[in-house]
């Protein structure tokens, strides 16, 4: 019986261990905006559009253009914040669907940038474009729809 | 080769798309080329027209089981089985925001069941007849792979599967191109809303059926006639609440094949139709996922002659939970049962119709899987995996892979182990 308890008060020490370790992985990022393309003439855009549009399910804006969604690397701290803020998913759950799209064959997956740098000049440059971004990297090159 | 070895699609499925699935390889080789010699620069891909997308996969396993049971090779013997491989490349081109092509061809190497030929694993037209805020409809021509359960649609690309082997008690891997994919037309959709997103498949189709493999799982063994396919329905239903935290899914699908007998003495012209209804639940949270489904696999054959006609259902089940101590390191445990009859879990009133036959042979109409396993990330494109099974029942073993597992001379073991270790590499 004592031993059974020991190791149910082990465990829960070692879940608690992993937990606040956990946290601190997930550390603050700057604050950040949604940004598109100027042709983009969204203004403002729901939460369930850009959940649709990041999981690679809606391929085009209400004129018909194509929409080219950039990210950051799975494991950018930026790209973490992003999707459980905006999108109330986690990163790992954003990255299954995108697999099980590209390889089934029924989607594709998003565009991958290296750097904020990167991400600004690519939805900057590239028609229907939408990506996210710190907002003291944003210039005027780019929209900053509204998220309802 | 991949047209002669996969049910003949050159002469009825849509040959577009086996055109484009060459080009695209054709193309791809180029490409690969280009992205090795930028290997350090990945996952950033060349530009490349038309929206077109190269992606890829390959894995190695290495396995060990106890006693004389192989699985997927000889694992079983002293330096255990290194038959299990799997090598992917697709390509898909989005021409126009309402259309897509996508085609992957696929090599994989399993046990004497998959000699690893390259063959189209698939290759369709997709149109979207209808897409707005809320909802979209469309069609998809071709070769699709079939909607079954969470895993079947990308069962061979180890990323997106749970461990290196799937439950075996609904994604068999005996009978795996029956259920894979299929040639034919799916209608889908999708509708979205802060009560959740609603999304079908339905597809009218012809499975592919030609092969040993799935020769052996029919009839436990090779026979002189062959398998043809027929006209066959797949379709599911998924629900996700909250972008995914919560997963359900309901697939119905009704798969029939005929028998040529050709020179064949022993069996007639029979018909075979498997009728499997899968449910599946999920939840995720930042940290754990727990994952179940259960298939009530109908099956029924007729007018074979001397093979009985046959009527029964078949029960699998499995539930999984997966802990994430950082998204570098994953565990998972599962326990995963297939019952052959599930009105005959143990196979006793199977012995009892052949007890000359069938004595000593009961452990192969079930078998309970143990499994635990870990995953290790070591980079996005890099993934190391190891798992331990504990088995009671040989009812997913293949006859390709264990001769003597359906007579007396077998030299099985009803309780076996199994280990298995994984790398994969995708881009």
């Amino acid at each position: 019986m004592t031993i059974r308890k020991n190791i149910a008060r082990y465990s829960l020490f070692v879940c608690l261990l992993f937990a606040t370790s956990y946290a601190g992985i997930a550390r603050a990022v700057e604050p950040y905006e949604i940004v598109t393309h100027p042709s983009v003439n969204e203004k403002t855009l729901s939460k369930s559009s850009l959940r649709a549009i990041f999981g690679m399910r809606l391929h085009a804006w209400p004129d018909g253009t194509a929409i080219r969604v950039f990210v950051m690397r799975d494991d950018a701290p930026l790209h973490a914040s992003f999707s459980k803020e905006q999108l109330n998913v986690f990163p790992y759950q954003l990255r299954l669907a995108w697999d099980r799209l590209v390889f089934s064959g029924t989607g594709q997956a998003p565009d991958t940038v290296a750097s904020p740098e990167e991400m600004l000049s690519k939805v900057a440059s590239t028609p229907g474009a939408i990506g996210y971004l710190t907002k003291s990297k944003t210039d005027g090159r780019v929209n900053v729809p509204e998220i309802k | 080769m991949y047209l002669r070895s996969n049910n003949g699609m050159g002469k009825r499925a849509p040959w577009a798309a086996s055109v484009f699935a060459l080009s695209a390889l054709v193309c791809s080789l180029s490409v690969q080329a280009q992205a090795l010699s930028k290997l350090l620069q990945l996952p950033e891909m060349p530009k490349l027209p038309h929206n077109l997308q190269i992606h890829g996969f390959a894995s190695q396993s290495w396995l060990m089981s106890s006693g004389n049971n192989n699985f997927f090779g000889p694992s079983s013997s002293g330096s255990g089985s290194f038959d299990f491989r799997e090598l992917g490349l697709n390509a898909s081109m989005r021409p126009l925001s309402r259309l897509q092509f996508s085609a992957q061809m696929l090599s994989r190497t399993a046990g004497q069941g998959s000699p690893g030929n390259v063959r189209l694993d698939y290759g369709f037209m997709d149109y979207t007849y209808f897409s707005g805020e809320t909802s979209q409809l469309g069609i998809r021509l071709g070769r699709m792979k079939n909607p079954l359960g969470f895993y079947n649609d990308t069962r061979d690309v180890p990323f997106t599967r749970p461990s290196i082997l799937l439950p075996q008690s609904i994604y068999f891997d005996r009978t795996r191109k029956l259920a894979i994919a299929a040639d034919g037309v799916h209608l889908y959709g999708e509708y979205r809303s802060d009560l959740g997103d609603i999304s079908f498949q339905a597809g009218v189709v012809r499975p592919l059926v030609r092969g040993d493999e799935t020769e052996a799982a029919v009839f436990g063994g090779q026979r002189p006639g062959h398998l043809a396919p027929e006209i066959s329905y797949v379709g599911r239903v998924n629900y996700e609440l909250d972008g995914g935290r919560v997963r359900l899914a309901i697939s119905a699908t009704q798969l029939n094949v005929d028998y040529a007998p050709n020179s064949d003495n022993l069996l007639q012209a029979g018909s075979l139709r498997f009728t499997p209804l899968v449910f599946s639940a999920q939840y995720n949270a930042e940290r754990w996922s727990i994952t179940s489904e259960y298939a009530l696999r109908h099956l029924q054959l007729n007018n074979f002659g001397a093979i009985r006609d046959m009527d029964y259902y078949g029960e699998s089940y499995y539930f999984q939970g997966a802990y994430r101590f950082t998204p570098a390191w994953e565990g998972f445990v599962r326990y995963d049962v297939l019952l052959t009859d599930k009105d005959d879990p143990y196979g006793k009133k199977w012995v009892a119709e052949n007890p000359r036959a069938r004595t000593g042979l009961a452990d192969t109409r079930f078998a309970k899987d143990m499994t635990v396993g870990l995953r290790w990330n070591v980079t996005p494109e890099f993934m190391l995996r190891v798992e331990y099974h504990h088995v009671n029942g040989n009812g997913w073993l293949s006859t390709l892979d264990n001769p003597n597992l359906n007579n007396h001379s077998r030299d099985v073991s009803q309780r076996w182990d199994l280990f298995s270790i994984l790398g994969s590499y995708r881009f």
